[in-house]
């Protein structure tokens, strides 16, 4: 989530919304993006039903995976980052800022 | 009389298990789709839409998927805990 935040301001100018998602609650979650300085929302998955939607719910943890999305404006899922390469969204961020991306 | 009945059980006998056999494998089926979980979407495919709360310090908001659909490209970044590092 820190690294997002590092680019926020690159992904802002390529027209992109961060948004974090976890299994916490809304207030957890909330108390975490102050902590370490999050200005984007983080969401609360309570229950997992959008987790297990995305089939990257963890039965072992009760959890989800670690996984960035980049989704088009169309909806359509154009990159994704799993597990610990979701860690760096270096890749994500450099796909933004390719010129078709920019419209 | 003796055949006929013996006929008639030996065909109800064949089929019930073809009955049993045809619909194993449906029920077998079934199960599996039960148990196995929804594969992660790939690129090029639709994002499944969500609505979900955030708390923004005052109030309790809610954010669609969809609310950004020709307006903004996203990233959804899953997390595993609060709290437990980056």
């Amino acid at each position: 989530m820190q690294a997002l935040q590092q680019d926020l301001k690159r992904l802002d100018a390529t027209d992109t919304q961060v948004l974090g998602v976890s299994m916490d609650s809304a207030f957890a979650d909330k108390a975490f993006a102050d902590q370490i300085g999050v200005t984007f929302p983080l969401l609360s998955d309570w229950g997992g039903d959008v987790t297990r939607k995305y089939g990257i719910y963890v039965d072992k943890y009760k959890a989800a995976r670690r996984v960035n999305f980049l989704i088009g404006k169309d909806g359509k899922i154009l990159e994704e980052q799993v597990d610990k390469d979701a860690i760096d969204p270096t890749k994500i961020v450099d796909t933004c800022e390719r010129p078709k991306m920019k419209n | 009389m003796q055949n006929r009945l013996a006929n008639t059980l030996a065909e109800s006998l064949l089929s019930c298990v073809l009955a049993v056999a045809t619909v194993a494998p449906a029920v077998a089926q079934g199960k599996q789709a039960d148990s196995g979980m929804t594969p992660m979407p790939k690129v090029g495919d639709m994002a499944p839409d969500f609505t979900l709360k955030y708390f923004d310090g005052n109030d309790l908001k809610e954010i669609s998927l969809s609310q950004y659909r020709g307006k903004k490209n996203l990233v959804v970044a899953f997390f595993i805990f609060a709290f437990t590092g980056g």
